[in-house]
């Protein structure tokens, strides 16, 4: 299987070689043809590693007598290429593995669908079509991995810098961060759900998370400037963001908030004179309403302090949740010691291509922590919701989200216009 | 009237410390001390990262009940000690004040030992309506007060206070990381790199070589750069600082003699760093010498982006060095699996707290700890006893680092055994 291990290698090595492959064809395309199964599309139950393996076994006796080449993609689409004096042998295999899935609604709907499980393809006459396809799914790919490798490379660096601004520099932030003592942020203040779904995926808000969008920040202070560029700087305007927040909380006149809430702050504004007067004026019920959130490197910076303040705002009433964890950083920190009531675990579509062992590992981690302290965060997709229920997390947050809500919202708001139609009707 | 909340104040500006009211009060109350008792809560006794200003005045607010409603008064002392007075409190809610500031530092040492007993350091109590007590506590008082008085003479001769990590100057904020930094850039640093060996010591006693470790004085970087300056007072631009850092020390480093150098030499980078083109001219200069390099990462900067670490290490093994995680203290320790970051080594600085009365249950979580990073890839630093070696040995670390370490080495260099 394509589980790359190379990470020198920019590519993903059966992304790389399949785009090598392609391109050695360009002088043999005649007399060839390609298959592309949309494996990727499987609901991520279909999707584990067994079911891949098996498919892609299913070719292995063409690849043997060399009539064909095997392509498993990271994301488990599969190509594969072969002469066409087989045509209908591979057509059979297809069809047997299409069978394997018959109960995935991507067999199921396909015929509604846009994405069919397989695709077709003459090299001779689709030879730029097929190209395109491999290219974009390699970008895709390699956009996945974006963090790991737009470090060294010049031209990610400038693509970052074209599309993200000029990175934060020590002088730009002293400027930001006196402006920010002027500015008025609270139109900049954006708030998220994190909701239970029903069965019926509607979803149900435990709490709001507010925060203070960076980009909007960036647009009204600083444009052309990546203020996320050095995670050291934007660590340390973070320390000031907190304190205009705290003061905006202060003020329930500048936030409207309703239901419980949740904000990030760092370690040392917990400890600040700015936490203590806003602790002061606000009355003893509201802080059981309010949950904490706090980063990991902000904590692992000075664990003793960490201790000391999650100690202090704890006894208050506040709660508290760790913010930010990948699921490998979620296996590495001792998290019933750290002793918040929340965690957050960032979506990450790796998780769910990670296999089998991956899965139980996660699952095994959300049961230790408690299923009703796991926020799954930066939900994109009904995929990323798919996966989370699977492994127990009741818990989410995110863009898919907030679309439920505003669909459930729609929803609602028809129900209520049919109702009252219903009833204009039936009056006499 | 000591109340808390003035405590951001500097104290003694007045001129009339905490400690001279204190002994002022039991004075007064010398004659009739009907219903008097105080607590003395020993917060100076806390771990030195613990007894920061900021955490006295939090703790010094848990007694604000007890001061609003009752006959209290709460003396907040220079050396960070707490004092209350009290007369006619009820013990119940006295205790609920001392418990809750007790959780607060439920990780240090200082409040290991069970509450009222044999062996509990954190509070004492005294019946002042008892002779005995009273005269045992006004001795106290009388003894802090002069304690004071000294540290605050001491204080004014000597204008610098000690600032944190010891290093004087107003702390790194963006204005002045943005002139050092410049200055990082243009200024000549190999003379600021010491060394410091790291040593394995093995089972028949003799030592060898683990590696050199190369880093840049702080102290007199400081001096040269920055005077004014505290470069430890922002953890976050100390961090940006230290890529700029990393840069110089990887030019600096480049043209070593790796040929004639017998043993390997270690190097504190930023995972950064580890991405960047500079490295990637670094690593072409000293070719396959790599193997002779570990690369030290700071535990905060691996816990930054765990993904991103992980990357590093793979790339940097995969040419031939070795990684290092550094940063751990004895509590970071015991908080995540050190085993998973999948590390060469592991270096784990030593504190006297180890030492002290530790419960056992402490020392066998440390055990386990020790075991899932794996006993061969632990780095005991800042060894400065032989106690500390014998504590390492008997937990299976073999390798050591720090002042005492320097002493062994000198020695079995000496007797030709290194």
């Amino acid at each position: 299987m394509a589980r790359d291990t190379q990470p020198v290698n920019r590519l993903p090595s059966q992304e790389k070689l399949l785009l090598d492959y392609i391109h050695r064809l360009e002088q043999h395309r005649d007399g060839r043809k390609l298959v592309h199964l949309h494996l990727s599309a499987l609901r991520p139950f279909n999707r584990r590693e067994h079911h891949i393996r098996a498919a892609a076994e299913d070719f292995e006796s063409f690849v043997e007598s060399l009539d064909g080449q095997l392509f498993v993609l990271k994301n488990a689409d599969i190509f594969f290429f072969y002469k066409e004096e087989i045509a209908p042998h591979v057509e059979t295999v297809v069809q047997q593995i299409r069978y394997l899935f018959s109960d995935d609604p991507l067999v199921l709907e396909e015929d509604e669908s846009e994405i069919k499980f397989s695709d077709w393809y003459d090299i001779e006459t689709h030879y730029d079509v097929i190209l395109n396809l491999v290219q974009d799914l390699i970008n895709a790919s390699n956009d996945k991995s974006r963090s790991f490798n737009n470090q060294m490379d010049t031209r990610s660096a400038l693509k970052a810098k074209q599309e993200k601004g000029e990175p934060l520099t020590p002088e730009v932030l002293g400027r930001v961060e006196n402006a920010l003592t002027r500015t008025d942020l609270s139109n900049m203040v954006r708030r998220q759900y994190i909701c239970s779904l029903t069965r019926r995926r509607v979803p149900e808000p435990a709490f709001s998370e507010l925060f203070i969008s960076i980009a909007d920040l960036r647009e009204t202070l600083l444009p052309g400037v990546n203020l996320m560029a050095n995670r050291w700087l934007f660590q340390h305007l973070t320390e000031t963001l907190d304190r205009r927040m705290l003061s905006m909380l202060s003020k329930t006149d500048t936030l409207t908030i309703s239901g419980d809430i949740s904000f990030n702050l760092n370690v040392g504004t917990l400890l600040s004179q700015e936490f203590q007067s806003f602790d002061d004026n606000i009355t003893a019920n509201r802080r059981g309403g309010m949950i904490i959130e706090l980063q990991k490197v902000d904590i692992f910076a000075n664990l003793g302090a960490y201790l000391f303040a999650r100690e202090f705002i704890q006894a208050k009433g506040y709660r508290v949740c760790i913010d930010g964890l990948s699921y490998q950083a979620m296996a590495v920190i001792d998290r019933e010691r750290l002793g918040a009531d929340f965690v957050k675990l960032v979506w990450h579509p790796e998780m769910m291509d990670g296999g089998e062992e991956i899965h139980t590992h996660i699952r095994n981690m959300i049961r230790y922590t408690g299923e009703d302290r796991v926020i799954l965060c930066r939900v994109d997709s009904r995929e990323a919701i798919d996966f989370g229920q699977s492994v127990g997390i009741t818990l989410f947050q995110g863009r898919h989200i907030e679309h439920l809500i505003a669909e459930d919202n729609r929803r609602r708001e028809l129900l209520r216009l049919k109702r009252r139609m219903e009833r204009s009707n039936e009056a006499p | 009237m000591a109340d808390a909340a003035n405590f951001t104040t500097v104290p003694n500006l007045s001129g009339t410390s905490e400690e001279t009211l204190l002994v002022g009060h039991l004075r007064r109350i010398q004659d009739h001390p009907v219903g008097q008792f105080s607590i003395h809560v020993h917060l100076s006794e806390l771990r030195p990262d613990n007894s920061q200003q900021n955490f006295i005045r939090i703790a010094a607010r848990a007694f604000e009940p007890l001061l609003a409603n009752f006959d209290a008064t709460l003396y907040v002392l220079s050396n960070h000690d707490l004092v209350l007075l009290c007369r006619d409190v009820p013990v119940d809610d006295v205790d609920q004040a001392v418990y809750k500031v007790r959780a607060l530092f439920s990780e240090d040492p200082l409040t290991f030992g069970d509450e009222g007993s044999f062996e509990d350091r954190f509070t004492t109590w005294y019946d002042l309506t008892q002779k005995a007590d009273f005269r045992a506590f006004m001795a106290e008082a009388i003894k802090l007060e002069e304690e004071a008085n000294k540290r605050q003479k001491l204080d004014s001769e000597d204008s610098a206070p000690a600032a944190s990590y010891s290093m004087a100057g107003k702390p790194l904020d963006p204005r002045n990381l943005a002139a050092i930094n410049q200055r990082m850039m243009e200024v000549n640093i190999s003379d600021l790199l010491r060394q410091q060996m790291a040593i394995t010591i093995r089972e028949d006693g003799k030592g060898s070589a683990l590696f050199r470790e190369h880093y840049v004085s702080m102290q007199d970087l400081q001096r040269r750069l920055a005077p004014n300056v505290n470069l430890f007072g922002n953890s976050w631009l100390f961090q940006y600082l230290t890529e700029t850092i990393d840069r110089r020390m990887l030019t600096v480093v480049a043209h070593f003699d790796f040929e004639s150098m017998p043993d390997s030499i270690s190097l504190n980078l930023n995972i950064s760093t580890v991405l960047s083109r500079e490295f990637q001219t670094f690593h072409r200069s000293i070719g396959h010498n790599a193997r002779k390099i570990v690369v030290e990462l700071q535990l905060i900067d691996v816990f930054a982006d765990l993904g991103m670490y992980a990357f590093a290490r793979d790339q940097l093994r995969e040419n031939g060095y070795r990684v290092l995680i550094d940063g751990l203290n004895p509590i970071s320790f015991q908080f995540f699996n050190p085993g998973l970051l999948d590390a060469d080594l592991i270096k784990l600085g030593w504190s006297k707290e180890f030492l002290g009365e530790v419960p056992k249950s402490r020392l066998d979580d440390m055990r386990v700890q020790v075991n899932l990073a794996g006993k061969n890839k632990m780095v005991l630093s800042r060894v400065d006893s032989e106690g500390a070696i014998l504590w390492g040995l008997q937990l299976g670390i073999h390798r050591f680092q720090g002042h005492y370490a320097d002493i062994i080495v000198e020695k079995m260099i000496a007797k030709g055994i290194i």
